[in-house]
């Protein structure tokens, strides 16, 4: 096990660094003198420009570049934003919890959700529910995100103003604890439901085809020849067993969910890490783009190598295929 | 009861000085403070995400962007304040009284009592730390009127400036400069903008009470200020996703005025005629010109050429179009209404007719059949690249319409949408040649020397401003003697020939300037101040000294 | 083929989608002949923002331009990026595929290892940055979407060509002397294309998908009138909430048109399964 777990330790270290010099190469393409940009004011001095460019090594010819670039990152320095001025460091820790509340929440009621009417589908293959189920899931999860957000901002928020305008809070409330969490919580619940019924389609399917699997296996003809209620069928013996490959989706899918949260938050202006996307982009904010980028990659290689470890406890054969 | 002699002189003094201290608050800077005001209540005011403050850092933020100037005025205070429309003048505020002989030494007198939030006094050594300091530390700050060969700290409250040149005109130096807490910056006086700057310690009428960057700043009444106070107890910045969620929080009462652009002119109907809403419109502060690129080696060179281009195209259907109607004609850097416009200025009025003359007699003629006209002297197509910035909606709304209307009269223009720093980019840099013709907007205010730097001829880009890269050394020696000319008659005379010049040699046509519309709520307050931009601007925080409860 | 198409007639989800694909191929087609005048063209100032009419069936924009013929002409620029995208990234995915399938070994290793590394990267970022930085031109988005979704091609064709080198045909082509070149692409490539056919149509809801949210976030090609576009303008314009007939054109035809081609490939996989014939007692 230890073997494993370091061989794909070694693996995901690997893919780390591509992305690093992937990133760094991407933004040596970017058009305009990157010292320039961090100023909007044209008085810039040739002194400070200087400074700037000695500073983030900028001067020295690509392979010095990408040298001080990887001496910087591996002090946790990401450069500074263009335009908030600040450590990208500092700007992503800053909305890197918004984010996790909406994703986990989002994420957690999708999995309920589809795992619940994709065992419904799996369980009556071929009725009229199996083909609405899966038609409606299909469809959802074709429509993006952000096509979804619009509709129920428009209706909701805009329209019948019954849920808020934008943001996660209201603002200088000066609510705090259980009164706050409520606030966010009614904030939050456009942009999950935007979230989860995007990701609701791919659980669905997943679960249904895993269900039909589990159910063609023997032991659940063996335990309905003994007699065991149909809903103990489901519930105990199929379901569990089908459930193992929709876990590891949940890992495996956290770069698709990525799209998801940047639609959200752009549209119900959700202060995390993906409206902070869609600004950097509005303002060409190299550096912070970069970094974002850099933060995505990296969850998504985390949360594939966690996975990968889970998996090989739970099913040794993937240990013995290494 | 019976009053004793003693106790009557005692009574005669006390209302004596009654009477005096009561005089004195009516000389007082605070004039304009009327006594039985409602004080209290939380003033809630709406930007756009965009428009948001990410950080206090003391940078770029502060000058160009939306909620970062109407924030540090706030929260810092100045030397000196321009005051309310129309006269626009320099009041007193840290600085309670200047004086100059030969307009180049200048001598500050600062209030006695005034403190930071900390508790710390207000001295001229702070004022002179972020004279210095500032200017160093981002040149966004680095002004003219700021250049100094010295600055002396005279005594605690006392501190004299000795500018490199002589500065004229009504106003005194050191415009729009917050004074920074020298003992706050001090230790990060190396690298200011790297000081993150969470407690923005000022010594203004407010102080920061919460700060969650790109969702509130809260703002609270600082109630030990040393002169006339604001009468609101709290200020809330509130920001929002889009303009939408603005326009809906106006109106749901969620806020109760717009902080800085007001409202896009095409939405301007849903807010007449509602309850608890007054519809407020000004003047706009900002101007939109064409800047041609001299640089060019092409038709644009032609004067003609630019001529036509400014009578071909329709300003009367831009102002409809994209404003609603809400806009005003522009055809100088100087508003109309301030003394020192020029209103004789060569104009160019929509006339397609008189536009193809122009072309027509210098031989701009279409010979091959494609329905453009041609250069007669390199034959190619009159095509030009047209740089406009994505984030600026209205500008790209009258990119498109001029689009339709140059092609009228045989021009194309290929309209080149890139983002804002990129548009800066190749704007301020006319000598890459990344443009043929730029949209350009700008705030120039009533104090607006500097922007006739945009026309100082500026061959290696040393000063940066001047993206049509014109240059004539006649407009020059106008524009010296202009900024040092102390007599007023004199400096508008000389103002009056730069207007011209420009006008007649057309490095920026001058297209239009828009209204700005800020609708605000009156259930709860009043005192609302408008100047030119509306009601809160980088020169006009006074809604937020003078709002009240009703 | 004439048996393939009847048998996706026979799916409901394949009926639907290919006649909604089949409508906005006509409407991008025939788009000067649909009641349509130039979308780019403004029109007079008491046309601006009106809502739908006789003379604009949709209504118009903030510059009185007319939704209905934006929405016709929109559907030319998803189609055809999801066309040339989906060709790019499935041709460039399978010659991958084939490579690394055919000779094994090293290649496969090196080639394997590529095609893992992209797939491991979040899509929407990697398109979000590269389409910031190359500068928005319809052809770069072209390009952006392609290099983001080349992989899944090129692994599905990895897997089928393994599983084809070991059948007796190529054996026997061998034995006699046949090329590699002749192999791969003689031999080989005809029994993959079933499979590139169906990846094409996945690959045109990802493209469209991926115009769509890009030029919602701005990063749209400026000359071209785009459904994101519209999306996009009508997000800022700050008038979105009043005039519903702005938003709800290019969200509906976005939804239809992806959700159709879903239908399509979903159909597609399931008429190509073996057991779907049977199933259908066809």
């Amino acid at each position: 096990m230890k073997s494993f777990i370091l061989k794909r330790a070694g693996a995901s270290l690997i893919t780390v660094f591509a992305v690093i010099c992937l990133n760094f190469l991407i933004f040596r393409l970017a058009p305009g003198d990157p010292v320039k940009m961090m100023f909007t004011d044209p008085r810039v001095t040739a002194e400070q420009m200087q400074e700037v460019r000695e500073k983030f090594g900028l001067d020295k010819p690509l392979g010095g570049q990408f040298i001080s670039y990887v001496q910087r990152l591996a002090h946790g320095d990401l450069g500074i934003s263009f335009w908030q001025k600040k450590p990208v460091t500092r700007v992503l820790a800053e909305k890197i919890p918004q984010t996790l509340i909406l994703v986990i929440t989002a994420l957690g009621m999708a999995v309920i959700l589809g795992v619940i009417l994709g065992a419904l589908a799996g369980w009556k293959t071929g009725t009229r529910l199996d083909t609405f189920i899966v038609s409606a899931s299909l469809a959802m999860y074709s429509i993006p995100s952000f096509a979804l957000g619009l509709i129920l901002l428009l209706v909701f928020a805009y329209t019948l103003t019954i849920f808020p305008l934008s943001g996660m809070s209201t603002p200088a409330s000066g609510l705090t604890g259980f009164g706050y969490l409520k606030d966010v919580a009614w904030h939050m619940v456009l942009p999950a439901f935007s979230i989860v019924m995007w990701y609701i389609g791919e659980f669905v399917v997943l679960t249904r085809s895993s269900m039909t699997d589990v159910l063609g296996q023997e032991y659940i003809t063996s335990a309905r020849a003994k007699g065991v209620k149909e809903s103990g069928i489901l519930w105990r013996h199929a379901l569990r067993n089908a459930l193992l490959p929709v876990v590891t989706m949940t890992g495996v899918n956290l770069g698709f969910a990525v799209a998801g949260v940047i639609e959200a938050e752009t549209v119900f202006s959700w202060p995390g890490i993906g409206l902070l996307t869609y600004e950097a982009v509005m303002k060409r904010d190299y550096p912070l783009l970069q970094g974002i980028f850099l933060l995505f990659a990296v969850s998504v290689i985390l949360a594939n190598f966690v996975v990968d470890i889970i998996y090989g406890y739970i099913d040794p054969r993937i240990r013995v295929g290494e | 009861m019976v009053t004793t002699p003693k106790k009557k002189t005692f009574l005669k003094h006390f209302m004596v000085l009654l009477f005096a201290v009561l005089f004195f608050l009516q000389c007082a800077p605070a004039t304009w403070g009327k006594a039985g005001v409602k004080t209290g209540g939380r003033l809630d005011v709406g930007f756009t995400q965009e428009e948001s403050l990410e950080s206090l850092t003391c940078g770029e933020s502060w000058q160009y962007l939306e909620m970062g100037c109407v924030f540090w005025p706030l929260v810092y205070d100045q030397l000196w304040i321009m005051g309310p429309a129309p006269e626009y003048e320099a009041k007193p505020m840290l600085a309670k009284s200047w004086e100059t002989e030969d307009h180049q030494t200048w001598t500050f007198h600062l209030q006695e009592d005034a403190r930071f939030h900390d508790g710390e006094p207000v001295t001229a050594e702070d004022v002179k730390f972020s004279l210095v300091n500032l200017r160093k530390a981002d040149p966004a700050w680095a002004y003219e009127d700021t250049n100094t060969k010295s600055i002396t700290v005279i005594d605690e409250h006392t501190i004299q400036l000795t500018l490199k040149a002589k500065h004229g005109g009504k106003y005194p130096p050191a415009y729009w400069m917050p004074v920074i807490p020298k003992h706050v910056w001090g230790p990060h006086q190396e690298n200011m903008l790297s000081y993150d700057n969470a407690q923005a310690i000022g010594s203004g009428k407010f102080k920061l009470k919460e700060f969650k960057p790109g969702q509130y700043l809260w703002l609270q009444k600082n109630k030990e200020y040393w002169g006339q106070n604001a009468y609101v107890d709290d200020v809330v910045f509130r920001c929002y996703g889009s303009q939408d969620a603005v326009n809906m929080a106006l109106k749901k009462g969620e806020i109760d005025m717009v902080g800085y652009l007001g409202i896009p002119a095409i939405s301007a109907e849903d807010f007449k005629g509602v309850k608890d809403i007054k519809f407020i419109s000004a003047p706009g502060i900002s101007m939109d010109w064409l800047t041609f690129n001299l640089h060019q080696d092409n038709a644009i060179q032609d004067l003609k050429v630019r001529k036509a281009i400014m009578h071909g195209i329709d300003k009367e259907r831009l102002k409809n179009m994209v404003f609603f109607g809400y806009a005003r004609k522009a055809d100088s850097f100087i508003y109309p209404e301030l003394s020192s416009h020029n209103p004789n200025l060569p104009q160019y009025n929509y006339d397609p007719e008189k536009a193809v003359n122009l072309l027509e007699s210098a031989g701009y003629k279409d010979t091959d059949g494609n329905d453009l006209r041609n250069d007669p002297k390199s034959g190619e197509d009159l095509v030009f690249d047209f740089l406009v910035p994505s984030a600026w909606p209205d500008e790209i709304k009258c990119a498109r319409l001029m689009k339709e209307q140059l092609r009228e009269i045989g021009i194309k223009l290929n309209l080149k949408i890139t983002d804002l720093s990129t548009y800066y980019g190749f704007y301020y840099e006319p000598t890459s040649d990344d443009f043929d013709i730029s949209i350009a907007t700008e705030e120039p205010g009533p104090h607006a020397d500097w922007v006739w730097q945009f026309c100082r001829c500026d061959p290696d880009l040393e000063m940066g401003w001047n993206g049509a890269y014109y240059c004539n050394p006649k407009f020059d020696t106008y524009l010296d003697k202009m900024a040092e000319a102390t007599d007023m008659d004199k400096r508008k005379e000389y103002l009056s020939e730069m207007q011209k010049l420009v006008a007649e040699d057309l490095p920026y046509g001058f297209l239009i300037r828009p209204d700005l519309i800020c609708p605000v709520r009156t259930d709860k307050f009043e005192g609302y101040v408008k100047t030119m931009g509306g009601v809160s601007t980088w020169i006009n925080p006074w809604s937020y000294f003078k709002v009240h409860l009703k | 083929m004439k048996d393939f198409v009847k048998l996706l007639f026979s799916h409901g989800m394949g009926r639907m989608g290919i006649f909604i694909i089949t409508l906005f191929l006509f409407a991008s087609l025939f788009a000067p002949y649909l009641h349509t005048i130039d979308p780019h063209k403004s029109s007079s100032f008491e046309n601006m923002l009106s809502p739908p009419s006789t003379q604009f069936w949709l209504g118009t924009d903030d510059l009185g331009r007319d939704i209905w013929s934006q929405i016709i002409y929109g559907s030319r620029i998803s189609l055809t990026i999801g066309f040339v995208a989906a060709i790019v990234s499935v041709v460039f995915g399978t010659f991958v595929g084939l490579l690394g399938g055919f000779y094994g070994g090293i290649v496969d290793d090196v080639l394997s290892k590529i095609v893992d590394f992209f797939m491991m990267l979040p899509e929407l970022p990697l398109m979000i940055i590269l389409a910031a930085v190359l500068g928005p031109t319809i052809w770069n988005i072209i390009f952006v979407v392609s290099v983001v979704n080349w992989p899944t091609t090129a692994r599905i064709v990895r897997s089928q060509v393994l599983s084809l080198k070991e059948r007796p045909f190529i054996e026997a082509s061998r034995s006699i002397g046949a090329s590699d070149s002749f192999l791969m692409f003689k031999e080989i490539l005809p029994n993959v294309v079933p499979l590139m056919f169906a990846q094409s149509v996945l690959m045109i809801t990802l493209a469209i998908y991926a115009e769509t949210i890009l030029s919602f976030l701005g990063l749209g090609d400026p000359s071209l009138i785009s459904w994101g576009q519209m999306l996009h303008f009508a997000f800022e314009s700050g008038v979105m909430a009043r005039s519903l007939w702005w938003v709800m054109p290019p969200i509906f035809a976005i939804c239809s048109l992806i959700v159709s081609f879903t239908f399509l490939g979903t159909a597609i996989t399931d008429v190509t399964n073996p057991g779907y014939k049977e199933a259908r007692g066809l």
